[in-house]
């Protein structure tokens, strides 16, 4: 069986871009870049994960992960709002986050590549101890930021690529 | 001045209304969807419409139509903000009638850019 070819960097690279554009403008914080990790081999111990999935020439998924603590802060500074006031937004804040960060990187590998993606409604999963298991081969890089002492991950999925 | 912001999203319709804030309008009216949206417009004229694309029930597009084919508020500037920003998307939502397009993510700076732009028509 042929190896799984490696994420392209400029995925990486506009999805990187993508989620600190919009947290900067969005959620009104920085988010600070660490070196992306490919593979699955770091499962981010998130309580709060987004994930929107993309389909065209590329299909796959991203996915955005955060501690239940983190996501409070996130809701309430998209908000506008102190982080204990937060009360049964914060899905709805994440799911839309995870949509923005998908949105703004299909709009940025449309410009770059010039491929055309559609986009799904996103969805929020919150829990604890749980992994998300996928059947087929598929290819995955980690991103991992940190906004003030919160980490907070990216992941880009692709099940299959116009390269493939 | 008297704006509806139609988005399914609780958390975006927030942002767009503290930003409208921010610039200095405080009278806005929310609708989750684009039939909620013409309900409202039903209730008392606006000056001008902020609505996303993609809602349950009627789509920000269709939202678009209806309005266009109504007389009272036909002629009501509209302002779509959404994450589809391919060249086709915003071709579709031009001929339906939307007065322009804001990209998310967006800044204060671009949304006041767009709501002068809309009522200077």
């Amino acid at each position: 069986m042929a190896p799984t070819p490696a994420i392209d960097t400029q995925f990486i690279d506009e999805l990187t871009a993508a989620t600190c554009d919009v947290f900067r403008t969005m959620v009104f914080r920085e988010v600070e870049a660490s070196t992306p990790i490919v593979g699955d081999a770091l499962r981010p111990g998130a309580n709060v994960v987004g994930t929107v999935a993309f389909a065209g020439q590329t299909c796959g998924l991203v996915v955005f992960y955060s501690t239940l603590d983190a996501a409070h802060k996130i809701t309430a500074s998209m908000l506008g709002i102190a982080p204990g006031d937060v009360n049964g937004e914060l899905p709805d804040a994440i799911g839309e986050l995870t949509n923005m960060i998908a949105g703004s990187f299909r709009t940025r590998m449309a410009h770059v590549r010039g491929e055309a993606w559609a986009i799904s409604v996103p969805t929020v999963t919150m829990g604890s101890d749980f992994y998300t298991k996928y059947v087929s081969d598929v290819q995955r890089v980690l991103c991992p930021f940190r906004m003030n002492d919160a980490e907070l991950f990216v992941e880009l999925i692709v099940t299959r690529s116009a390269a493939q | 001045m008297r704006f509806l912001v139609v988005d399914d999203s609780s958390t975006m319709r927030r942002i767009i209304i503290n930003t409208l804030n921010k610039l200095g309008h405080q009278d806005v009216a929310e609708a989750g969807n684009g039939k909620e949206g013409l309900d409202r417009l039903g209730a008392g004229p606006v000056d001008v419409i902020i609505t996303d694309w993609n809602m349950p029930e009627m789509s920000g597009i269709d939202f678009i139509r209806a309005v266009r084919s109504t007389p009272a508020v036909k002629d009501t500037p509209v302002l779509m903000v959404t994450t589809n920003a391919a060249k086709d998307d915003i071709v579709e939502a031009l001929k339906a009638g939307v007065n322009s397009y804001v990209v998310k993510p967006f800044t204060p700076d671009t949304m006041k850019e767009k709501i002068e732009a809309v009522l200077a028509r």
